[in-house]
């Protein structure tokens, strides 16, 4: 049978998508539609005195508004557990604590009259201090913007919002028995999404109580899920839609205020309603990536192997926890992920500021750790007099090892993954070229790096668990019902190549019906990085119990025995003998034989199965994920050191993602991620000034443009295989190889000048780099 | 409502507006001819999502004011594919892996198809230059530039 698994088939919403048929939640237009502004506070703390909507709501065209009043004590929040609970709202109650934070919508007829209601809506605020730096905030004498809520916590630090501890080993012998410890502070800037679909919602309530939402997401049960509990409604009464997504990178997976008050608006007006964000609001007002301030302790021996780490992460989480409190216990992962640390000291702070919420940015804490460990590891590399490629061959975990909280690492290609790297590169021969054309007088300056990484496969966190459909329709075609929703990976493409290879369909043969509560069964999402693994093997399953029911039919029909057919182009074959029957013959006698059944498949699919519960925010300790993929990334960059303009010329990722079921699509995230990295290394960041956006616009954030492309090059280390009968390993491929290639791109800029960034973005400042040659000299 | 009647020749097809002198060629397209396939990422110029031909030639829509467009020839991403079949670039786009999330994809396939227009055999940075005013955070540009030199080479073969 040809396998149509591990083939580069095009997508198959392209189609769509290359005529302009696709359409996003900016799209959908209902009959008598509203519009839905909202009024944000213009400052960055303060007590709400007064709001005043009646003059507001006496202009014609202003069909509803709504405050904190009709919402009160309403609160929702990433995670939400007795240590971190909900502390968010879904509108200001009576204290606002960023620029940007909700404070009212309108529902007007149209744009101009729903802006014109927000001017006339009048609040009164009391201003109070406020504190943008994370440090700062710490300090017990900051002002305070929400009351500690961690029980155990034995600091007098002031707003810590979340708190993530961890440690093993024996620290202090390894520090004693070093032969080198090196102690260095890593920033990681504030950066943003910039997906181009703006964030949009339409809620439309009807007259039998249903709320129907679009809205651009990650994942439409968690959506749900949000939206029921802040609502008060049951889940069976929130049907939210399929719509395309227009890009997402972990921007768009928590419940935001426009979602909740497009929704509270349609069921006050009992009419559409509909919500776009303008993009300079969503650049000042909406979330971005986590900065955070590394401290990293290393201690290793002469010839380079660690020790021990000790590590703090001070993560400025924004005026509400957001993901900052997931996001310090990821930090904790990515630092035991990829090397093998005998001894780590690890706690986490997320600190809450009066800047705008924060969210998971593609990565999630992995492009922040792994900078710093990887910027370091070249810097003790450089000490020893031992090479990049070395140091990390020495520290890189090998298949059979356990991760500290238990975890096995069944397979992990990371050591094939450097060596490969390294060899296509021809990296140690051009890793020393550069360093010693440092010297010389030349100011157009090429350096090599290498970054190192690793990225977990999904966990449990709501919702945990996926399941599919597969249900024949009488020729043999098949429809997959499935709760996936395609932000841009791919997912439906690749759930409907599992379809065909179990059912011997034609990728055309297979209809998907995806992303809807209504009429798919739950998924677990497209934002925790396990789709592939957790949806995909329950359409596996839901596929493998159809083929079943119609091997049964079809034994029956050509009088053998089920295990001696195979599937082809819509008929079964007998494996012996070529005899065969069309699906439609077996499908007809399943139907007469079982009571009217037509085959329905049904499959399921959690990770973690032996576990309760995911890992602890709090300590790091129980399972994380079922797999783990790893990456070795090399960048080569060119440097003008006159006036500090650095390019990323060419970018190599050797990884190992389990089995690529697409591999096109594999590749079409790695080029993704390299180009995001690169413009987070060299350019991309959003500059504040007491909690105001500086830069609220594609002018002034400049993510990378055409001709910033960088040439990739991609080595797929295989390390699993998709296999009949027993669930397939893949591993995650969407987020985790920003965080390598981030590295590598700024050890490749220390190689070709000699000066190292230890805050991101990377700024070579001329002059300085002049006197530091005159140094080297 | 106030507004200029105009008529705007889109896809070949004439259409008879009312629109407000301050309306742009974008909400014009999206609003009233229900052509949703342009689209807006930013409303001021920076990201090309809502690129559309006039006279063959890549414009903003988002920056055209709708009765600067009257008596031109104006073409959408509705308007490519001939009786329904995709033109080379429409598939090679498919083929190459050039679309993810899709939403810059048309502003990205009208920029291209304009390149191709005015300069049959491109270059790689001639391409890049050509989709300078086009934003992509999903693909990094390397398919989307994959799939423009395949159609230009059967274009052309």
């Amino acid at each position: 049978m040809d396998s149509i698994i591990g083939k580069s088939v095009p997508r198959i919403d392209g189609p769509i998508k290359a005529t302009g048929q696709a359409k996003y939640t900016v799209d959908i237009r209902l009959p008598n539609m509203l519009c839905a502004k909202i009024l944000r506070s213009p400052i960055p703390h303060a007590r709400i005195m007064h709001i005043d909507t009646s003059r507001a709501s006496r202009i014609s065209g202003v069909k509803a508004i709504i405050t904190g009043r009709d919402t009160w004590d309403v609160r929702h929040g990433f995670v939400e557990t007795p240590r971190y609970p909900a502390d968010q709202y879904v509108l200001a109650n009576d204290r606002v604590r960023y620029i940007g934070e909700e404070v009212a919508a309108v529902a007007a007829v149209d744009e101009d009259t729903a802006i014109e209601a927000l001017d006339q809506i009048e609040v009164v605020y009391e201003e109070l201090p406020a504190v943008f730096d994370p440090l700062e905030a710490m300090k017990p004498d900051a002002p305070e913007i929400h009351p500690v809520q961690i029980s155990d916590l034995s600091e007098s630090y002031k707003n810590i919002g979340g708190k993530c501890e961890n440690s093993f080993g024996d620290l202090n012998s390894a520090f004693d028995h070093a032969h080198l410890i090196r102690k260095d502070r890593f920033e990681a800037q504030l950066r943003t999404h910039c997906y181009l679909e703006p964030q949009a919602t339409v809620a439309q309530y009807d007259s039998n109580g249903t709320l129907h939402v679009w809205t651009s997401s990650m994942g439409v049960f968690r959506k749900r899920m949000h939206l029921s509990r802040a609502l008060g409604m049951p889940a069976s009464r929130v049907h939210v839609h399929k719509s395309w997504v227009g890009g997402a990178f972990g921007g768009k997976i928590d419940l935001f205020s426009h979602e909740f008050c497009t929704s509270l608006l349609s069921i006050k007006t009992g009419r559409p309603v509909k919500f776009v964000a303008e993009r300079e609001e969503i650049f000042s007002c909406f979330r971005h990536g986590q900065p955070m301030i590394i401290d990293l302790e290393t201690a290793v021996d002469g010839q380079g192997l660690l020790l021990g780490q000790k590590v703090r992460c001070y993560n400025n989480c924004g005026a509400y926890r957001g993901s900052g409190a997931v996001l310090i216990f990821l930090c904790w992962g990515f630092v035991v992920l990829p090397y093998r640390v005998p001894a780590l000291d690890y706690i986490g702070y997320s600190i809450y500021t009066n800047n705008p919420v924060r969210a998971p940015q593609r990565g999630h804490g992995a492009p922040q750790i792994r900078f710093a460990i990887e910027s370091q590891l070249d810097m003790i590399a450089e000490e020893l007099g031992i090479d990049p490629i070395e140091i990390r061959l020495k520290n890189a975990r090998r298949k059979g090892e356990m991760l500290p909280n238990g975890d096995p690492i069944r397979n992990a290609g990371l050591v094939e993954c450097i060596e490969e790297a390294a060899k296509r590169t021809d990296f140690l021969k051009k890793y020393w070229e550069n360093t010693t054309q440092q010297k010389e007088s030349n100011y157009i300056k090429s350096g090599i790096g290498i970054g190192v990484s690793s990225y977990f496969t999904g966990t449990l966190i709501y919702p945990n668990n996926s399941a599919a459909i597969v249900k024949f329709n009488d020729d043999g075609s098949v429809h997959l019902l499935t709760g996936a929703l395609d932000i841009g990976q791919g997912a439906e493409t690749i759930l409907s190549q599992i379809v065909a290879q179990e059912l011997g369909l034609k990728m055309e043969d297979i209809h998907v019906i995806a992303g809807d509560t209504e009429t798919t069964p739950v998924d677990i999402g497209s934002w925790i990085s396990g789709l592939t693994l957790i949806t995909g093997n329950a359409v596996k399953k839901a596929a493998e119990e159809a083929r079943r029911l119609l091997f049964l039919s079809a034994s029956r029909e050509l009088d053998v025995d089920p295990t001696d057919l195979e599937l082809q182009d819509r008929r079964i074959f007998v494996k012996e003998t070529g005899k065969s029957i069309h699906f439609a013959r077996a499908i007809a006698r399943h139907i007469k034989e079982n009571g009217g059944d037509p085959i329905i498949g049904h499959g399921y699919f959690r990770g973690l199965k032996n576990a309760a519960t995911g890992p602890s925010l709090k300590n790091a300790k129980g399972a994380w994920s079922d797999s783990y993929a790893f990456d070795a990334q090399v960048a080569e960059v060119e440097v003008n050191t006159k006036t500090g303009k650095i390019r990323v010329t060419r970018a190599l990722t050797s990884h190992d993602c389990g089995f690529p079921i697409n591999p096109l699509l594999v590749e079409g995230q790695i080029d993704g991620q390299v180009s995001m990295a690169a413009g987070q290394a060299i350019g991309e960041e959003v500059l504040m000034k007491n909690g105001i956006t500086l830069n609220p616009s594609f002018l002034n954030y400049k993510i990378p443009i055409a001709t910033e492309m960088v040439e990739n090059d991609y080595i797929d280390i295989i390390t699993e295989k998709y296999e009949r009968e027993r669930h397939f390993i893949t591993k995650e491929v969407g987020e985790g190889y920003v965080s390598g290639i981030l590295a590598a791109i700024s050890n490749a800029v220390a190689n070709a000048t000699g000066v190292r960034a230890k805050k991101l973005p990377i700024k070579l400042n001329p002059i300085y780099y002049e006197e530091k040659r005159e140094e080297k000299k | 409502m106030e507004g200029v009647k105009i008529t705007l020749k889109v896809n070949d097809e004439e259409h008879q507006v009312i629109v407000d002198e301050r309306s742009t060629l974008l909400e014009v397209l999206r609003d009233k001819l229900l052509l949703s396939g342009a689209k807006e990422a930013c409303g001021t110029g920076e990201c090309g999502a809502c690129t559309v031909l006039v006279d063959n030639k890549a414009v903003l829509s988002c920056l055209t004011l709708a009765i600067e467009a009257e008596g031109k020839s104006i073409t959408t991403i509705e308007g490519l594919a001939r009786n329904g079949n995709l033109t080379k670039l429409q598939q090679a786009f498919i083929d190459k892996g050039a679309i993810q999330c899709g939403f810059c994809s048309p502003g990205m396939i009208l920029s291209a198809t304009a390149l191709l227009l005015e300069t049959p055999f491109p270059n790689r940075i001639e391409i890049q230059k050509a989709l300078e005013g086009n934003l992509c955070r999903c693909t990094g540009y390397n398919k989307i530039v994959e799939a423009i030199e395949s159609a230009r080479d059967k274009q052309n073969g």
